[in-house]
Protein backbone atom coordinates (compact mmCIF):
# COMPACT_ATOMS: atom_id res chain seq x y z
CA UNK A 1 0.00 0.00 0.00
CA UNK A 2 2.76 2.42 1.05
CA UNK A 3 4.79 1.40 -2.01
CA UNK A 4 1.87 2.28 -4.25
CA UNK A 5 1.43 5.62 -2.52
CA UNK A 6 5.15 6.29 -2.81
CA UNK A 7 5.14 5.47 -6.50
CA UNK A 8 2.15 7.72 -7.07
CA UNK A 9 3.89 10.53 -5.22
CA UNK A 10 7.06 10.05 -7.27
CA UNK A 11 5.14 10.12 -10.53
CA UNK A 12 3.18 13.17 -9.47
CA UNK A 13 6.44 14.96 -8.65
CA UNK A 14 7.85 13.95 -12.03
CA UNK A 15 4.77 15.24 -13.85
CA UNK A 16 4.86 18.55 -11.97
CA UNK A 17 8.57 19.05 -12.72
CA UNK A 18 8.10 18.19 -16.38
CA UNK A 19 5.20 20.63 -16.60
CA UNK A 20 7.28 23.34 -14.91
CA UNK A 21 10.09 22.75 -17.40
CA UNK A 22 7.72 22.84 -20.35
CA UNK A 23 6.20 26.06 -18.98
CA UNK A 24 9.69 27.60 -18.76
CA UNK A 25 10.41 26.56 -22.35
CA UNK A 26 7.09 28.02 -23.51
CA UNK A 27 7.75 31.29 -21.68
CA UNK A 28 11.18 31.50 -23.31
CA UNK A 29 9.51 31.44 -26.72
CA UNK A 30 7.14 34.28 -25.83
CA UNK A 31 8.10 37.93 -26.35
CA UNK A 32 8.11 39.61 -22.95
CA UNK A 33 9.05 36.59 -20.90
CA UNK A 34 11.81 35.82 -23.36
CA UNK A 35 13.27 39.30 -22.86
CA UNK A 36 13.17 38.86 -19.11
CA UNK A 37 14.90 35.48 -19.33
CA UNK A 38 17.53 36.96 -21.64
CA UNK A 39 18.17 39.73 -19.14
CA UNK A 40 18.50 37.23 -16.29
CA UNK A 41 20.93 35.20 -18.36
CA UNK A 42 23.02 38.28 -19.14
CA UNK A 43 23.10 39.27 -15.47
CA UNK A 44 24.11 35.73 -14.49
CA UNK A 45 26.89 35.68 -17.08
CA UNK A 46 28.13 39.10 -16.00
CA UNK A 47 27.92 37.99 -12.38
CA UNK A 48 30.21 35.03 -12.72
CA UNK A 49 32.48 36.69 -15.25
CA UNK A 50 35.07 38.14 -12.82
CA UNK A 51 35.36 34.91 -10.81
CA UNK A 52 35.33 32.93 -14.00
CA UNK A 53 38.30 34.89 -15.37
CA UNK A 54 40.33 34.42 -12.20
CA UNK A 55 39.51 30.72 -12.09
CA UNK A 56 40.11 30.33 -15.80
CA UNK A 57 43.58 31.85 -15.42
CA UNK A 58 44.30 29.56 -12.49
CA UNK A 59 42.67 26.39 -13.75
CA UNK A 60 43.08 26.58 -17.51
CA UNK A 61 46.59 25.17 -17.26
CA UNK A 62 45.04 22.05 -15.69
CA UNK A 63 42.41 21.86 -18.41
CA UNK A 64 45.05 22.56 -21.03
CA UNK A 65 47.19 19.77 -19.59
CA UNK A 66 44.39 17.23 -20.00
CA UNK A 67 43.34 18.73 -23.28
CA UNK A 68 46.92 18.60 -24.47
CA UNK A 69 47.11 14.96 -23.45
CA UNK A 70 44.11 14.02 -25.57
CA UNK A 71 44.61 16.53 -28.35
CA UNK A 72 48.38 16.63 -28.51
CA UNK A 73 48.55 17.26 -32.23
CA UNK A 74 46.29 20.28 -32.13
CA UNK A 75 47.54 21.55 -28.79
CA UNK A 76 51.02 22.37 -29.94
CA UNK A 77 51.82 25.93 -28.98
CA UNK A 78 49.98 28.16 -31.41
CA UNK A 79 49.58 31.69 -30.16
CA UNK A 80 46.93 34.05 -31.33
CA UNK A 81 49.27 36.62 -32.78
CA UNK A 82 50.70 34.04 -35.17
CA UNK A 83 47.20 32.84 -35.90
CA UNK A 84 46.04 36.32 -36.79
CA UNK A 85 49.09 36.93 -38.94
CA UNK A 86 48.57 33.64 -40.70
CA UNK A 87 44.90 34.42 -41.19
CA UNK A 88 45.69 37.84 -42.62
CA UNK A 89 48.26 36.36 -44.97
CA UNK A 90 45.81 33.67 -46.07
CA UNK A 91 43.17 36.25 -46.74
CA UNK A 92 45.59 38.47 -48.65
CA UNK A 93 46.80 35.54 -50.68
CA UNK A 94 43.26 34.52 -51.52
CA UNK A 95 42.27 38.05 -52.34
CA UNK A 96 45.31 38.50 -54.53
CA UNK A 97 44.54 35.33 -56.39
CA UNK A 98 40.87 35.65 -57.08
CA UNK A 99 38.92 38.10 -55.09
CA UNK A 100 40.44 41.52 -54.89
CA UNK A 101 39.05 42.36 -58.25
CA UNK A 102 35.67 40.86 -57.33
CA UNK A 103 35.53 42.75 -54.07
CA UNK A 104 36.38 46.04 -55.73
CA UNK A 105 33.83 45.35 -58.40
CA UNK A 106 31.18 44.55 -55.84
CA UNK A 107 31.94 47.76 -54.02
CA UNK A 108 31.91 49.79 -57.18
CA UNK A 109 28.83 48.23 -58.69
CA UNK A 110 26.64 47.99 -55.66
CA UNK A 111 27.98 50.87 -53.61
CA UNK A 112 28.46 48.61 -50.60
CA UNK A 113 30.23 50.00 -47.55
CA UNK A 114 33.86 49.02 -47.26
CA UNK A 115 34.23 46.91 -44.18
CA UNK A 116 37.44 48.53 -42.95
CA UNK A 117 35.74 51.87 -42.56
CA UNK A 118 33.42 50.50 -39.89
CA UNK A 119 34.34 51.02 -36.24
CA UNK A 120 35.74 47.94 -34.53
CA UNK A 121 36.55 46.74 -31.06
CA UNK A 122 39.12 44.13 -30.04
CA UNK A 123 37.87 41.59 -27.51
CA UNK A 124 39.37 38.69 -25.65
CA UNK A 125 37.78 35.25 -25.67
CA UNK A 126 37.15 34.33 -22.03
CA UNK A 127 35.22 31.07 -22.31
CA UNK A 128 34.34 28.39 -24.79
CA UNK A 129 30.88 26.93 -25.38
CA UNK A 130 29.01 26.01 -22.20
CA UNK A 131 26.89 23.49 -24.05
CA UNK A 132 27.78 20.75 -26.49
CA UNK A 133 24.75 21.77 -28.51
CA UNK A 134 25.95 25.17 -29.63
CA UNK A 135 29.09 26.52 -31.28
CA UNK A 136 29.55 29.62 -29.15
CA UNK A 137 32.19 31.39 -27.12
CA UNK A 138 32.20 34.27 -24.70
CA UNK A 139 34.11 37.54 -25.07
CA UNK A 140 35.06 40.14 -22.47
CA UNK A 141 33.16 43.03 -24.05
CA UNK A 142 29.51 43.85 -23.60
CA UNK A 143 26.96 46.61 -23.96
CA UNK A 144 29.08 48.96 -21.84
CA UNK A 145 31.67 48.86 -24.65
CA UNK A 146 29.07 49.39 -27.35
CA UNK A 147 28.65 45.73 -28.28
CA UNK A 148 25.14 44.64 -29.25
CA UNK A 149 23.25 41.61 -30.47
CA UNK A 150 23.72 40.98 -34.18
CA UNK A 151 27.16 42.55 -34.55
CA UNK A 152 29.63 40.57 -36.65
CA UNK A 153 32.80 39.18 -35.12
CA UNK A 154 35.89 38.67 -37.25
CA UNK A 155 39.57 37.90 -37.03
CA UNK A 156 42.43 38.64 -39.39
CA UNK A 157 41.16 36.13 -41.93
CA UNK A 158 37.45 36.77 -42.01
CA UNK A 159 34.09 36.14 -40.43
CA UNK A 160 33.92 34.16 -37.18
CA UNK A 161 30.35 34.69 -36.04
CA UNK A 162 27.83 37.14 -34.66
CA UNK A 163 26.91 38.39 -31.19
CA UNK A 164 23.84 36.52 -29.98
CA UNK A 165 23.68 37.70 -26.36
CA UNK A 166 25.18 40.79 -24.78
CA UNK A 167 25.50 41.54 -21.09
CA UNK A 168 27.09 44.69 -19.74
CA UNK A 169 30.62 43.28 -19.59
CA UNK A 170 30.47 40.05 -21.60
CA UNK A 171 28.87 38.82 -24.80
CA UNK A 172 28.23 35.47 -26.42
CA UNK A 173 29.33 34.92 -30.00
CA UNK A 174 27.66 32.28 -32.13
CA UNK A 175 30.20 30.85 -34.57
CA UNK A 176 29.30 30.62 -38.26
CA UNK A 177 29.64 26.85 -38.02
CA UNK A 178 26.76 26.55 -35.54
CA UNK A 179 23.99 24.46 -37.13
CA UNK A 180 21.49 27.24 -36.36
CA UNK A 181 23.40 29.90 -38.28
CA UNK A 182 22.42 31.16 -41.74
CA UNK A 183 23.30 34.35 -43.57
CA UNK A 184 23.50 35.73 -47.08
CA UNK A 185 26.71 35.40 -49.08
CA UNK A 186 27.90 36.42 -52.51
CA UNK A 187 30.53 35.07 -54.84
CA UNK A 188 31.66 35.27 -58.43
CA UNK A 189 31.57 38.04 -61.02
CA UNK A 190 28.96 39.34 -61.50
CA UNK A 191 27.93 38.69 -57.94
CA UNK A 192 25.77 35.67 -57.32
CA UNK A 193 23.92 35.22 -54.08
CA UNK A 194 23.26 32.25 -51.82
CA UNK A 195 22.55 31.45 -48.19
CA UNK A 196 25.34 29.93 -46.08
CA UNK A 197 24.46 27.69 -43.15
CA UNK A 198 26.53 26.09 -40.39
CA UNK A 199 26.90 22.31 -40.19
CA UNK A 200 28.67 21.92 -36.88
CA UNK A 201 32.05 22.66 -35.36
CA UNK A 202 34.95 21.72 -37.60
CA UNK A 203 32.82 21.17 -40.68
CA UNK A 204 32.43 23.39 -43.74
CA UNK A 205 29.41 25.60 -44.26
CA UNK A 206 26.85 24.60 -46.85
CA UNK A 207 25.43 26.97 -49.44
CA UNK A 208 21.77 26.72 -50.29
CA UNK A 209 19.84 28.32 -53.15
CA UNK A 210 22.65 27.61 -55.61
CA UNK A 211 20.88 26.65 -58.83
CA UNK A 212 22.26 23.98 -61.11
CA UNK A 213 23.22 26.55 -63.72
CA UNK A 214 25.17 28.76 -61.29
CA UNK A 215 28.87 28.76 -62.11
CA UNK A 216 30.82 27.91 -58.94
CA UNK A 217 34.45 26.88 -58.89
CA UNK A 218 36.63 25.33 -56.23
CA UNK A 219 38.66 27.75 -54.08
CA UNK A 220 36.39 30.63 -55.00
CA UNK A 221 36.18 33.18 -52.21
CA UNK A 222 32.76 33.75 -50.64
CA UNK A 223 31.84 37.04 -48.92
CA UNK A 224 28.96 38.24 -46.82
CA UNK A 225 26.45 39.63 -49.28
CA UNK A 226 25.25 42.74 -47.50
CA UNK A 227 22.15 42.99 -49.65
CA UNK A 228 19.27 45.03 -48.28
CA UNK A 229 18.20 43.85 -44.86
CA UNK A 230 21.18 41.52 -44.51
CA UNK A 231 22.35 40.39 -41.11
CA UNK A 232 25.98 41.21 -41.95
CA UNK A 233 27.71 44.09 -43.72
CA UNK A 234 28.96 43.40 -47.22
CA UNK A 235 32.41 42.21 -48.12
CA UNK A 236 33.51 40.21 -45.08
CA UNK A 237 35.42 37.16 -46.29
CA UNK A 238 33.55 34.06 -45.16
CA UNK A 239 35.30 31.10 -46.74
CA UNK A 240 36.45 29.37 -49.87
CA UNK A 241 34.49 26.87 -51.91
CA UNK A 242 35.86 23.47 -51.00
CA UNK A 243 33.38 21.21 -52.76
CA UNK A 244 30.86 21.53 -55.57
CA UNK A 245 28.57 18.62 -56.27
CA UNK A 246 25.77 18.35 -58.76
CA UNK A 247 23.45 15.37 -58.99
CA UNK A 248 21.92 14.97 -62.42
CA UNK A 249 18.20 15.70 -62.43
CA UNK A 250 18.23 18.03 -59.42
CA UNK A 251 17.63 21.77 -59.53
CA UNK A 252 20.40 22.84 -57.18
CA UNK A 253 24.07 22.23 -56.55
CA UNK A 254 25.54 21.10 -53.27
CA UNK A 255 28.29 23.58 -52.38
CA UNK A 256 30.50 23.44 -49.29
CA UNK A 257 32.54 26.39 -48.06
CA UNK A 258 35.49 26.11 -45.67
CA UNK A 259 35.72 29.15 -43.36
CA UNK A 260 38.81 31.29 -43.93
CA UNK A 261 38.99 32.02 -40.21
CA UNK A 262 40.41 29.33 -37.95
CA UNK A 263 37.63 28.92 -35.39
CA UNK A 264 39.52 26.60 -33.04
CA UNK A 265 41.39 27.98 -30.05
CA UNK A 266 40.52 31.63 -30.56
CA UNK A 267 41.81 34.02 -27.94
CA UNK A 268 41.38 37.45 -29.50
CA UNK A 269 38.70 38.61 -31.92
CA UNK A 270 37.42 41.85 -33.41
CA UNK A 271 33.82 42.99 -33.08
CA UNK A 272 32.55 45.17 -35.93
CA UNK A 273 30.32 47.79 -34.35
CA UNK A 274 27.62 47.45 -36.97
CA UNK A 275 23.98 46.69 -36.30
CA UNK A 276 21.90 44.75 -38.80
CA UNK A 277 18.95 46.61 -40.27
CA UNK A 278 15.89 46.24 -38.01
CA UNK B 1 15.33 18.28 2.51
CA UNK B 2 16.29 20.96 4.98
CA UNK B 3 17.21 24.52 3.97
CA UNK B 4 20.79 23.72 5.04
CA UNK B 5 20.87 20.77 2.69
CA UNK B 6 19.62 22.99 -0.13
CA UNK B 7 22.38 25.48 0.65
CA UNK B 8 24.96 22.70 0.48
CA UNK B 9 23.50 21.51 -2.83
CA UNK B 10 23.71 25.10 -4.09
CA UNK B 11 27.36 25.21 -3.06
CA UNK B 12 28.06 21.99 -4.95
CA UNK B 13 26.30 23.40 -8.02
CA UNK B 14 28.33 26.63 -7.78
CA UNK B 15 31.57 24.69 -7.57
CA UNK B 16 30.51 22.61 -10.56
CA UNK B 17 29.65 25.78 -12.47
CA UNK B 18 33.18 27.06 -12.12
CA UNK B 19 34.74 23.66 -12.75
CA UNK B 20 32.62 23.41 -15.90
CA UNK B 21 33.56 26.87 -17.13
CA UNK B 22 37.23 26.73 -16.21
CA UNK B 23 38.19 23.09 -16.71
CA UNK B 24 35.58 20.84 -18.33
CA UNK B 25 34.86 23.24 -21.20
CA UNK B 26 38.54 23.08 -22.11
CA UNK B 27 38.59 19.28 -22.25
CA UNK B 28 37.37 19.16 -25.81
CA UNK B 29 37.59 15.90 -27.69
CA UNK B 30 36.04 15.59 -31.12
CA UNK B 31 34.33 18.95 -30.61
CA UNK B 32 32.60 17.82 -27.39
CA UNK B 33 33.31 18.37 -23.71
CA UNK B 34 32.06 16.75 -20.47
CA UNK B 35 28.76 17.97 -19.04
CA UNK B 36 29.22 18.53 -15.32
CA UNK B 37 25.62 19.52 -14.68
CA UNK B 38 24.24 16.37 -16.25
CA UNK B 39 26.72 14.45 -14.10
CA UNK B 40 25.36 16.16 -10.98
CA UNK B 41 21.79 15.38 -12.04
CA UNK B 42 22.63 11.68 -12.38
CA UNK B 43 24.41 11.79 -9.01
CA UNK B 44 21.35 13.43 -7.43
CA UNK B 45 19.13 10.66 -8.77
CA UNK B 46 21.48 7.94 -7.57
CA UNK B 47 21.93 9.44 -4.12
CA UNK B 48 18.56 10.98 -3.31
CA UNK B 49 16.28 8.62 -5.20
CA UNK B 50 13.88 9.40 -8.05
CA UNK B 51 11.68 11.94 -6.30
CA UNK B 52 14.16 14.15 -4.49
CA UNK B 53 16.75 13.51 -7.16
CA UNK B 54 14.40 14.89 -9.81
CA UNK B 55 13.68 17.99 -7.72
CA UNK B 56 17.40 18.63 -7.23
CA UNK B 57 18.03 17.96 -10.93
CA UNK B 58 15.34 20.48 -11.84
CA UNK B 59 17.14 23.14 -9.82
CA UNK B 60 20.49 22.15 -11.36
CA UNK B 61 18.92 22.43 -14.80
CA UNK B 62 17.64 25.94 -14.12
CA UNK B 63 21.16 27.02 -13.19
CA UNK B 64 22.65 25.30 -16.23
CA UNK B 65 20.08 26.99 -18.46
CA UNK B 66 21.33 30.41 -17.39
CA UNK B 67 24.63 29.88 -19.16
CA UNK B 68 23.54 28.45 -22.51
CA UNK B 69 21.57 29.80 -25.45
CA UNK B 70 19.20 26.84 -25.78
CA UNK B 71 15.62 27.44 -24.59
CA UNK B 72 15.31 28.09 -20.87
CA UNK B 73 13.91 24.97 -19.22
CA UNK B 74 15.28 22.47 -21.73
CA UNK B 75 18.17 21.40 -19.50
CA UNK B 76 15.78 21.20 -16.51
CA UNK B 77 13.44 18.93 -18.42
CA UNK B 78 16.24 16.63 -19.53
CA UNK B 79 17.91 16.53 -16.11
CA UNK B 80 14.61 15.79 -14.36
CA UNK B 81 13.97 12.80 -16.64
CA UNK B 82 17.54 11.52 -16.32
CA UNK B 83 17.65 11.92 -12.53
CA UNK B 84 14.29 10.23 -12.16
CA UNK B 85 15.51 7.36 -14.32
CA UNK B 86 18.78 7.05 -12.42
CA UNK B 87 16.94 7.19 -9.10
CA UNK B 88 14.48 4.55 -10.21
CA UNK B 89 17.34 2.30 -11.30
CA UNK B 90 19.13 2.80 -7.99
CA UNK B 91 15.93 2.03 -6.11
CA UNK B 92 15.66 -1.46 -7.50
CA UNK B 93 15.77 -3.84 -4.50
CA UNK B 94 19.16 -5.41 -3.94
CA UNK B 95 20.82 -3.25 -1.40
CA UNK B 96 23.60 -0.72 -1.79
CA UNK B 97 24.55 0.11 -5.36
CA UNK B 98 28.15 -0.85 -6.04
CA UNK B 99 30.59 1.49 -7.72
CA UNK B 100 30.32 -0.42 -10.98
CA UNK B 101 26.54 0.09 -10.94
CA UNK B 102 26.95 3.82 -10.38
CA UNK B 103 29.41 4.02 -13.25
CA UNK B 104 27.08 2.14 -15.55
CA UNK B 105 24.15 4.31 -14.51
CA UNK B 106 26.22 7.44 -15.11
CA UNK B 107 27.23 6.18 -18.54
CA UNK B 108 23.61 5.41 -19.40
CA UNK B 109 22.57 8.78 -17.99
CA UNK B 110 25.08 10.48 -20.27
CA UNK B 111 23.76 8.68 -23.33
CA UNK B 112 20.11 9.23 -22.40
CA UNK B 113 20.62 12.86 -21.38
CA UNK B 114 22.42 13.78 -24.59
CA UNK B 115 19.92 12.03 -26.83
CA UNK B 116 16.98 13.51 -24.92
CA UNK B 117 18.46 16.98 -25.20
CA UNK B 118 18.91 16.55 -28.93
CA UNK B 119 15.51 14.91 -29.45
CA UNK B 120 13.48 17.39 -27.41
CA UNK B 121 15.53 20.25 -28.85
CA UNK B 122 14.66 19.23 -32.39
CA UNK B 123 10.99 18.85 -31.41
CA UNK B 124 10.87 22.45 -30.18
CA UNK B 125 12.64 23.82 -33.23
CA UNK B 126 16.29 23.83 -32.24
CA UNK B 127 18.83 23.11 -34.98
CA UNK B 128 19.70 19.46 -35.34
CA UNK B 129 23.22 18.53 -34.29
CA UNK B 130 24.99 16.78 -37.17
CA UNK B 131 25.19 13.00 -36.70
CA UNK B 132 28.97 12.85 -36.41
CA UNK B 133 28.96 15.57 -33.78
CA UNK B 134 26.14 13.92 -31.83
CA UNK B 135 28.13 10.68 -31.69
CA UNK B 136 31.13 12.58 -30.32
CA UNK B 137 29.00 14.36 -27.72
CA UNK B 138 27.36 11.11 -26.59
CA UNK B 139 30.73 9.39 -26.31
CA UNK B 140 32.51 12.18 -24.45
CA UNK B 141 29.62 12.96 -22.07
CA UNK B 142 28.85 9.35 -21.18
CA UNK B 143 32.48 8.29 -20.70
CA UNK B 144 33.31 11.37 -18.62
CA UNK B 145 30.13 10.80 -16.59
CA UNK B 146 31.22 7.27 -15.80
CA UNK B 147 34.72 8.45 -14.89
CA UNK B 148 33.57 11.29 -12.62
CA UNK B 149 30.48 9.83 -11.00
CA UNK B 150 32.22 8.68 -7.82
CA UNK B 151 33.38 12.15 -6.71
CA UNK B 152 30.08 13.59 -7.89
CA UNK B 153 28.01 11.17 -5.80
CA UNK B 154 30.33 11.72 -2.84
CA UNK B 155 29.81 15.49 -3.07
CA UNK B 156 26.07 15.11 -3.54
CA UNK B 157 25.71 12.67 -0.64
CA UNK B 158 27.57 15.05 1.65
CA UNK B 159 25.45 17.94 0.44
CA UNK B 160 22.15 16.25 1.16
CA UNK B 161 23.58 14.57 4.22
CA UNK B 162 23.22 10.97 3.15
CA UNK B 163 26.12 8.79 4.19
CA UNK B 164 28.02 7.00 1.45
CA UNK B 165 27.00 3.63 2.83
CA UNK B 166 23.32 4.44 2.60
CA UNK B 167 21.12 1.74 1.14
CA UNK B 168 19.81 3.30 -2.05
CA UNK B 169 16.76 1.07 -1.96
CA UNK B 170 15.89 2.71 1.30
CA UNK B 171 16.45 6.19 -0.08
CA UNK B 172 13.55 5.83 -2.42
CA UNK B 173 11.43 5.20 0.59
CA UNK B 174 11.76 8.85 1.37
CA UNK B 175 13.74 8.64 4.58
CA UNK B 176 16.75 10.43 3.17
CA UNK B 177 15.78 13.92 4.16
CA UNK B 178 13.83 13.25 7.29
Amino acid sequence: MSTTRRNTSQRLTLVILVLLSVTAITLDYRGDASKAIRSIRNVARDGISPIQRVLADALHPIGDLFSGAVNYGSAVSENEQLRNELGTLRREALENQTAEHQLQELLNEENLPYIQNLPTLVAEVVAGPSSNFEATFEIDRGTSSGVGVGMPVVDGAGLIGTITAAGSSTSVVEAITDPGTSFGVSFGTPALYAVAGGRGTGYPLSLSNVTASTPVTDHELVYSSGIAGASLPAGIPVGTVSSVHYTRGTLTKSVLVTPVADLSGLSTVTVILWFPAP
Amino acid sequence: MTPRAWLRVAAVVCVMLFVQEAVLNVLVLGGAHPDGFLLLAVAAGLIAGPQRGAVIAFAIGLVADLFVLTPFGLSSLVYVLVAFGAGSLASIPGGRAPISFQMMAAFAGGVAGTLLFEGIGVLIGQPRLPGHELVAVVAVVSISNAALIIPATAAMSRAINIGPSRDLAGVSGGSAAR
